[in-house]
């Protein structure tokens, strides 16, 4: 029998920091299995690290006839508010601009297999997740992706979410320039950053590089980057126009311009300074009006400015804030081959087909972009390391998940191009049709999503395979259409930016309810994700087939020569869509129609009995429990250390566990601590100690004492039992440190 | 040897002449009606949209159930995900044992019966732990784990199957799971197989 586990072998090729948070993650799960975290703290701790609830976690699942409990051993075990430890859950991974290397997508694979159910699911912010993931099985996973640069780290919860880019840029024929290098600095500046931890609400950026394609979909981020290029002084300059406060959701809002252009010196400090913003004035309480457009709707955007502006005019500086523009020369992406010409080659029409939709001619002569259309974002283990293999083969490290819920493969030497298609064929990836109508976007809808009402994906994969079907007599002009869909009205399959959108709600006929899709149509996805589209009224689910094809007939036969389908609805306007769909408004009874009764995909009768709290809007926790509970996990991880012989470390640990719950008080006053030990220690004496406001009633100034000893006179040589003091001396100061704040009020004050 | 993380074992089928939808409604029936004691059934996941690979799932917490294509070859897979037992030999009855009824369980359910049959002369048992078990290239060592791993999956399965039933590794990429193929001549049926395993049990 053997002991050693991934943390083990994986040691010397995790990043040490990412090592230790996993480590930290871990014990944080010890304590809340121990009853000793607060179920809150732990809730938003976990969704920090992309682990999400996911559908009948609360142990009920409605069978079609009734509500039953699904009896999951030690019942009363949660890992938050009315979730249930056992059951399974949703693994979120970001991937920052949607950037994947082969190394990665054959590790994905593996976590995907041994610890999901073998099926990667592309998202629609170029992410990946991974469902019925056992959280047990959650640090062993994060540690084996940490290890091929991966985290999982503010996938989900109040906090920055993935930066989303443009999957073509750096390659784009109508970019201004690639905004990948600014993406992925802006990416890595936020992850973990000071100031992004005590939001209301989840901020989402997206980065593109021109105006008037899809690319990044800046309008609906909270946060956007436009590329522009200013004159100064007479010289070129690189920088962004900078949107903020759009959002898709119940409530759509455009993202209005925060600056016309921000240097690259100054995206970084900006970006810092709407974070200070948000996170002093945002909402923390009703969780429907904590994101920032309500903020900046409130406010209105040019106090919203003023306020930034005025924030930034007072941020301690920081190195990083321009380090990242030394590296931007040495930025490049390498081709695995020499340009190459598609000349001459034996064409089959099947190739035709795909070559039509999938390839895009990049900018740079002899290289094309190839889409592998993925069937609702998924693909299997096995498909993602064949693909793996071929993008080795064709394109290296070339490799990007899209917001459509696709795969891009960069830089494919076009004459490459018919072999790599036979290629992607016979792994079950060839399908042709890239972002056509036959390409919907669907959210998880009521396959795994607590919130979910109608089947988003179960219609998706109808629609897909109807139009399919004949899609060689589509007639072009709505080819090109785009279909999303959302399973609620939340809009994670981006409905809004669609030409026809749908998102799932239900109606009632007779004494049962039948799942519905509001139809919303117009919606535009160039411009950045324009304009939004006009919610029509709601269908029965099972009649959206027809529904789809009665709009697309019409607008065949209506349209003026070269008319958009949304200047098609904007001319016909609201009362006639309507129209158009009311035919299908009138609801058959049961006994006519049962089959009416149920979802696409799901034989139960259907119902709203599975519908639980989502964590979309994470837990609102103060920072002060967010930060100390880390201190409180090291503190446990130092006792076993302790048991595991290693004295050395765990007076490490131990110490490191007063210095995070010292800085998590200090930081209760002063934001600005930094992370330096002298600091926090100086900062917590003359804020603290020196104020008695640390003080026990009786113990007076002892515990205090603790930190500032170890920290004064570190032991060079701790043995078991100066390791098993500190301990204890540790604990004592955690719950000092929890006095304190609950005593002093924990009052967040930006103090410069 | 020690318990895999995971262990799975897939039977092909022999006929099969329903789409892989029509196990959406019957699996759905299978968690209404509790049928598999000491499991805890939770949902059926539809992935029948992907070409060759796992169709349908019937998940649950200690296994999912798969009717799956993967290789083109469909077939009922059996994944064990918890309470596998102290040690291999645990794992792989207790899997065996599942899996077979699951095997009995679709044939003779009401609305599958006749349309299908699932063969008993051999089938495919994946490791799925690439801690414990990598599946990297023997060094002949007997202290390999995949070795060793063969070497007790081939002296369980022969007591089971038949004295002619023969293990072998199956020569797969090194970053899929380890995997061995069972050819089991006698194919001895479903009930009889059963019966053994439930005195081992
Ligand atoms: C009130 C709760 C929720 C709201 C308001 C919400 C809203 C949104 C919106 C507007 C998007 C897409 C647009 C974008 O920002 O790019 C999105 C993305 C997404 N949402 Fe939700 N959502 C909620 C809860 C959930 C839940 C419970 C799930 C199910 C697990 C879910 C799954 C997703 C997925 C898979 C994406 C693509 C995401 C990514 O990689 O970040 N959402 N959400
Ligand atoms: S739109 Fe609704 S159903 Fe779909 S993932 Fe979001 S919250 Fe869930």
């Amino acid at each position: 029998m053997s002991n050693i586990g991934w943390k083990d072998v994986l040691t010397d090729d995790m990043p040490i920091d990412l090592a230790h948070e996993i480590d930290i993650f871990e014990g944080q799960m010890e304590l809340m299995g121990q009853g000793k975290l607060d179920e809150k703290v732990f809730a938003e701790t976990r969704l920090r690290r992309g682990v999400y609830g996911q559908r009948y976690d609360n142990g009920q699942r409605h069978d079609g006839f009734e509500s039953r409990e699904l009896e999951f051993d030690e019942a009363d075990r949660i890992k938050g508010p009315d979730t249930l430890w056992h059951a399974p859950g949703m693994q979120r991974i970001k991937v920052p601009g949607g950037g994947l290397s082969p190394e990665q997508l054959d590790v994905l694979a593996q976590v995907a297999d041994e610890y999901s159910d073998g099926i990667l699911h592309i998202t629609t912010r170029q992410d990946i997740q991974l469902h019925f993931v056992h959280i047990e099985d959650t640090p062993d996973m994060m540690r084996r992706l940490a290890a091929v640069g991966i985290t999982t780290r503010e996938a989900c919860g109040n906090s920055v979410r993935n930066v989303t880019c443009c999957h073509l840029s750096g390659v784009c024929r109508t970019e201004v320039f690639d905004a990948t290098p600014y993406s992925d600095a802006f990416a890595q500046f936020l992850l973990g950053h000071d100031d992004v931890q005590d939001f209301g609400r989840k901020f989402k950026p997206a980065f593109s590089g021109c105006e008037s394609e899809a690319c990044g979909l800046v309008m609906m981020h909270d946060i956007g980057y436009l590329a522009q290029i200013k004159e100064v002084d007479g010289k070129p300059k690189r920088g962004f126009k900078v949107f903020v406060g759009g959002g898709l959701g119940t409530v759509p809002h455009q993202a209005k311009v925060l600056s016309e252009f921000t240097s690259e010196e100054e995206m970084l400090p900006l970006v810092q300074a709407v974070a200070r913003v948000f996170a002093r004035l945002g909402e923390k309480r009703n969780r429907n009006r904590a994101r920032i457009k309500f903020l900046v709707a409130k406010l209105g955007i040019d106090e919203f400015r003023r306020l930034v502006e005025e924030e930034r005019e007072t941020l301690p500086h920081d190195d990083r804030w321009t380090a990242y523009l030394d590296t931007l020369p040495q930025y490049e992406e390498k081709p695995a081959k020499p340009p190459t010409f598609l000349n001459g080659q034996v064409r089959s029409t099947a190739f035709n087909q795909w070559f039509e939709t999938n390839v895009y001619s990049q900018r740079q002569e002899g290289y094309s972009v190839v889409t592998v259309n993925l069937p609702l974002g998924d693909l299997t283990s096995k498909q993602t390391w064949e693909l793996a293999d071929v993008a080795r083969k064709y394109v290296g490290d070339n490799v990007r998940a899209t917001v459509e819920q696709n795969i891009v493969l960069r830089w494919v030497s076009d004459s490459d191009l018919p072999g790599l298609y036979e290629e992607l064929k016979a792994i079950g990836l060839g399908d042709s049709g890239a972002g056509t109508i036959v390409d919907i976007t669907a959210c998880p809808g009521t396959d795994t999503c607590k919130l979910g009402i109608a089947s988003s994906r179960g219609l998706a994969g109808e629609l897909r395979t109807r139009l399919t079907a004949k899609s060689a007599s589509l007639p072009d002009a709505i080819k090109d259409l785009k279909i999303k869909i959302s399973g609620c009205f939340n809009s994670c399959g981006q409905h809004h930016v669609s030409d026809i959108g749908f998102f799932g709600n239900s109606r009632r006929s007779g004494n049962f309810k039948m799942p519905h899709f509001q139809v919303v149509l117009g919606g535009r996805w160039r411009d950045n994700a324009g304009s939004y589209g006009l919610a029509v009224g709601a269908v029965p689910s099972k009649t959206v087939p027809e529904v789809v094809d009665i709009i697309t007939n019409r607008y065949i036969d209506e349209r003026a020569k070269g008319e958009t389908f949304q200047d098609w609805i904007g001319r016909i306007g609201k009362k006639e869509a309507r129209g158009m769909i009311q035919p299908f408004m009138k609801l058959p009874a049961f006994e006519q129609e049962p089959d009416y009764f149920s979802d696409w995909g799901d034989p139960r009768v259907f119902s709203l009995g599975d519908i639980g709290i989502g964590e979309c809007a994470g837990e609102v926790v103060s920072l002060f429990s967010m930060e100390i509970s880390p201190a409180e996990s090291e503190a446990f991880e130092a006792q076993i250390a302790l048991d595991e012989n290693d004295p050395a470390r765990a007076d490490a640990l131990a110490y490191s566990s007063m210095l995070k719950a010292a800085r998590a008080l200090v930081r209760t006053q002063f934001l600005d601590v930094g992370d330096s030990p002298d600091r926090i220690v100086q900062e917590f004496k003359g804020r603290f100690f020196d104020t008695e406001l640390f003080f026990d009633q009786y113990a007076k100034g002892k515990f205090g004492q603790y930190l500032l000893d170890r920290h004064q006179n570190p032991n060079p040589n701790p043995d078991n039992d100066s390791a098993h003091r500190l301990i204890e001396e540790a604990l004592l100061f955690i719950e000092a440190t929890h006095a304190c704040e609950s005593k002093v009020g924990g009052n967040v004050l930006v103090e410069i | 040897m020690i318990t895999p993380h995971r262990l799975s074992v897939k039977f092909y089928f022999e006929e099969l002449s329903v789409d892989a939808e029509a196990f959406i409604p019957v699996f759905h029936r299978w968690i209404r009606e509790d049928v598999v004691p000491n499991e805890l059934l939770l949902d059926v996941a539809d992935y029948k949209h992907i070409l060759d690979g796992p169709a349908i799932l019937l998940v649950g917490h200690e296994a999912d159930y798969v009717i799956d294509f993967t290789d083109g070859k469909p077939g009922l897979l059996y994944v064990r995900k918890q309470d596998l037992g102290a040690d291999l030999s645990n794992a792989l009855d207790t899997t065996l044992f599942q899996a077979l009824k699951g095997v009995k369980l679709t044939e003779s359910d009401v609305e599958l019966q006749g349309k299908l049959k699932l063969r008993t002369d051999g089938a495919t048992f994946v490791l799925l732990d690439r801690l414990n078990y990598p599946n990297a290239g023997s060094n002949g060592d007997s202290a390999d784990p995949a070795a060793s791993a063969e070497a007790h999956l081939s002296d369980s399965l022969a007591a089971l199957f038949g004295s002619d039933a023969t293990v072998t590794r199956v020569d797969n990429d090194a970053r899929e799971p380890l995997t061995f193929e069972l050819l089991a001549p006698s194919a001895p049926d479903v009930d009889t197989l059963l019966s053994q395993l439930g005195k081992v049990n």
